[in-house]
């Protein structure tokens, strides 16, 4: 009844190492709220970004009432009434709520500060939103920034309106105001594509829902007519491909116990760490797993709480302290946290042990070159020389000599975060196999990861995070993907305003 | 990575050329002046460049340690003229030993170094900012030591630290320089704190996470880099025999235009001590050259400031080749 505005046809898009997108059909029609659900890794990101106009797809077609574009730049996007309101902010901080909402829109010579003020605030009540408009943006709550955010989107008389987990920075009565927000547009007929990890939301504004999985499409549900375990089981919907070896049990010696750890966005996080265990943390992103990990590193201010490492309290303030007291972290971002991409890989091996393997001042470099020999025999680090710069190996070499670095300073308990991120297959079981040697040998493993089959194959416990809070911990009788997706999107920053 | 494999012997000539490049600019800057001016290669004249050049190199030094490892120091030429006109006013005021009047000056260079790295931790800004600040401290405070007089008969021990010759050929300052390059080289290449500077430059936050106490290395680093300005500016002061507040200032530039032909780039992490000595030298050349051939002060400093526009630019060249060359 209702007319298609916009419809994706055999969208693929390929990136280094994955399909982000399998020949994607889809169809949205005029003044529907359409959500679109999928894990981490799904696909949800480069599907907006095909539609903005921001990347462009290897092939398939993306149509616009009616136009069809092979090639669609951001600019036909946006004049074909494309809004894009991304997770990350692009308000400037220093200009006025109001300021910002017309930022760009004003021809005329000088600001006329009287009308950008009247025209804000007729749009502030339009939608029954209570901000002054000449507050500067800065001084807002970062709640309100997301509303003037959304509200700057809606100025420009979108006719798409797409919202990237636009909740997230909300608490839960603005996230009634997003919602009255997203009713008025319907109202007007605008379309609103709504990506969101939290299943409530889904279910209270959304018309029609769809579902992607490792970049593919897989179906399209009137939401009224589907719950959410049907929702979970068609974004989880695969089997575990991948093999993943048996490891003898973990001993049950406490290697590692936080309690009540408080800092850097996470509250009250308990858990402990056995001796031989590889324990899977899981969450979605920005569930606080990676400033977890700092944490315990000592890369980040430990608010409250207490850390034990072998029974004994621990009062670690650098990360320096964290590898005397036996803990070594992988970093996340391997360019960015990770290596060192202008140096050779020897000199990248022993940066984190160099001090150790000096006599006095100087760097044995006899023993340099026997520790990154040996560890590029054991970790196989393919290269024609270890005087080549990581910067010219690939991703997955460039992660086994992130990996090398911190084993070589010889720490019993290790954090992986993400240590499988953007390599290939091979190399990936490589760095599998690589664990279980390394558990075998009596370390013990923290490992962050996105990556489903990975958690569930090679953890022996999980212990799951949403926004900053523990959800769940599952032993592994009870890893099922439903499980941990559904401790993972439990909506807890509520009970941060009761505590 | 493959091609890394297959990369033939002729591109290798190719890549080495580009390493070694700057070089090859200074030969051919020292092969020009040759044809321009009869005077410019003979010993005495070449002799003269060292001499000229040892009090930048030995500073130059003491930056490519805050350079490297991603930081800059715009006061050093006020440095200078506070540790110079400090030991002066010791020595000659003050009747302070001389030993002790120096020491006491290498000591001020240490503080002022250290001062820079304090400020820069503490208030998280980075050090191009904070030496432009300090720069002024340091004016200030050497203005009000020297009273803005001169102090004119340094002693003689003093003036031999630039003007003096060893066995009656080699310039004191020339030594001095060498003894400054080689200590530098050891500590860059040979000791781990050598690996901390770079590592710091190359990536600060992979330099964190790696267990690296950063703030350590910035502070050492800035002490470094001030003792080696206390040491240029003993030099420099003792070539001038006598002390003043407005010598000094100025030798950032050339400094910085040393180490950007050097190799070392604005965002750290990379550079070698031959480059930038190498760069001090096309410096010295350049002037030494131009005023050997009679043109102005004043066009000589259009052509500096070209230069260092040159050096910026290179740096880049140099980049993009190499990743060329990757491809």
């Amino acid at each position: 009844m209702s007319k298609t505005i916009l419809s994706l046809k055999d969208i693929s898009k390929a990136y280094p190492g994955v399909l982000a997108l399998d020949r994607v059909s889809m169809d949205f029609t005029e003044g529907e709220v359409h959500a679109i659900v999928g894990e981490n890794g799904a696909g949800k990101s480069t599907l907006i970004k095909t539609i903005a106009g921001a990347h462009q797809p290897d092939s398939g077609l993306v149509g616009i009432d009616g136009k069809e574009y092979s090639s669609l730049t951001p600019k036909e996007s946006r004049d074909a009434g494309v809004e894009v309101i991304y997770q990350e902010f692009n308000l400037v901080d220093s200009l006025s709520a109001g300021e910002n909402i017309f930022l760009g829109e004003r021809k005329g010579r000088f600001v006329d500060q009287k009308q950008i003020k009247k025209d804000a605030r007729a749009l502030f009540d339009r939608f029954k939103v209570d901000i002054d408009p000449s507050t500067l943006v800065r001084d807002l709550p970062s709640s309100m920034q997301q509303i003037v955010e959304i509200l700057k989107a809606v100025s420009k008389n979108a006719r798409i309106l797409i919202m990237d987990e636009p909740t997230a920075p909300l608490t839960l009565t603005e996230v009634d105001t997003l919602f009255g927000i997203i009713k008025e547009l319907k109202k007007q007929n605008v379309t609103v594509i709504y990506i969101s990890h939290r299943m409530e939301e889904i279910f209270t504004i959304s018309d029609r829902v769809s579902v992607l999985r490792d970049g593919q499409y897989i179906s399209t549900l009137q939401t009224e007519e589907t719950d959410k375990d049907e929702l979970i089981a068609l974004m989880v919907g695969r089997t575990l491909s991948e093999v993943f070896p048996e490891r003898a049990q973990p001993s049950q010696d406490v290697v590692l116990e936080l309690d009540r750890v408080t800092g850097n966005g996470d509250h009250d996080i308990s858990f402990s760490l056995n001796k031989g265990e590889i324990l899977g943390l899981a969450g979605l992103v920005g569930a606080g797993r990676s400033e977890l990990a700092k944490v315990i590193y000592g890369a980040e201010k430990l608010e409250s709480g207490t850390i034990k490492i072998n029974g004994e309290v621990c009062s670690i303030t650098s990360p320096s302290e964290a590898i005397r007291a036996g803990i070594g972290l992988i970093p996340e971002n391997r360019k960015e946290e990770g290596c060192f991409l202008g140096m050779s890989i020897d000199w990248n091996v022993v940066i984190n042990s160099v001090r150790r393997i000096s006599s006095g001042l100087i760097v044995n470099k006899k023993q340099e070159k026997r520790i990154s020999l040996d560890f590029e025999k054991r970790l196989q680090i393919k290269t024609p020389s270890l005087a080549q710069k990581v910067k010219n190996l690939s991703g997955g070499n460039q992660q086994k000599v992130v990996i090398a670095k911190t084993l070589a300073a010889d720490t019993p308990i290790l954090i992986f975060d993400e240590p499988t991120r953007g390599i290939d297959v091979g190399a990936k079981q490589e760095i599998y196999r690589l664990m279980n040697s390394l558990v075998e040998d009596g370390h013990s493993i923290i490992m962050i990861s996105s990556d489903m089959e990975e958690l569930l194959g090679m953890s022996d416990r999980i212990i799951v995070l949403s926004e900053g809070r523990m959800t769940g911990e599952l032993s592994k009788n009870e890893f099922s993907q439903h499980r941990v997706l559904e401790l993972a999107s439990v909506h807890v920053s509520g009970q941060k305003e009761i505590i | 990575m493959t091609e890394a494999v297959g990369k033939t012997p002729s591109l290798d000539i190719s890549g080495l050329f580009r390493k070694y490049a700057i070089f090859f600019v200074l030969i051919g800057i020292i092969a020009l002046f040759s044809i321009l001016s009869p005077y410019f290669f003979t010993f005495t004249n070449l002799v003269n460049i060292f001499v000229q050049q040892s009090y930048v190199v030995i500073a130059a030094i003491g930056l490519s340690f805050v350079m490297i490892s991603g930081g800059m120091d715009l006061s050093i030429g006020f440095q200078m003229s506070l540790v110079g006109v400090s030991t002066a006013a010791l020595a000659r005021w003050y009747n302070v030993p001389l030993p002790l009047a120096m020491a006491s000056g290498l000591g001020i260079g240490v503080l002022c170094g250290l001062f820079n790295g304090i400020a820069s931790i503490k208030l998280k800004v980075h050090p191009l900012i904070i030496t432009l600040g300090t720069m002024t401290v340091y004016q200030g405070l050497s203005y009000i030591v020297s009273k803005q007089s001169v102090i004119l008969n340094l002693p003689p021990a003093f003036k031999f630290l630039g003007q003096g010759y060893v066995f009656g050929v080699i310039p004191f300052s020339v030594i001095l320089m060498i003894i400054c390059i080689a200590i530098a080289s050891f500590i860059l290449n040979f000791t781990y704190f050598g690996r901390y500077v770079y590592a710091l430059g190359g990536n600060d936050e992979a330099t964190r996470l790696a267990g690296i106490n950063i703030n350590r290395v910035k502070l050492i680093v800035f002490g470094i880099c001030g003792f080696y300005v206390g040491l240029a500016a003993l030099v420099l002061f003792g070539r001038a025999g006598s002390a003043s507040s407005s010598t000094g200032p100025g030798t950032e530039f050339s400094c910085i235009t040393a180490a950007f032909l050097g190799g070392i780039s604005f965002k750290g992490g990379e550079g070698k001590i031959w480059g930038l000595v190498t760069g001090a030298f096309i410096l010295g050349v350049l002037g030494n050259g131009m005023q050997l051939i009679g043109m102005g002060t004043y066009s000589q400093y259009i052509v500096k400031g070209f230069v260092l526009l040159a050096a910026v630019g290179f740096d880049e060249f140099q980049k993009s080749g190499l990743k060329k060359a990757k491809k």
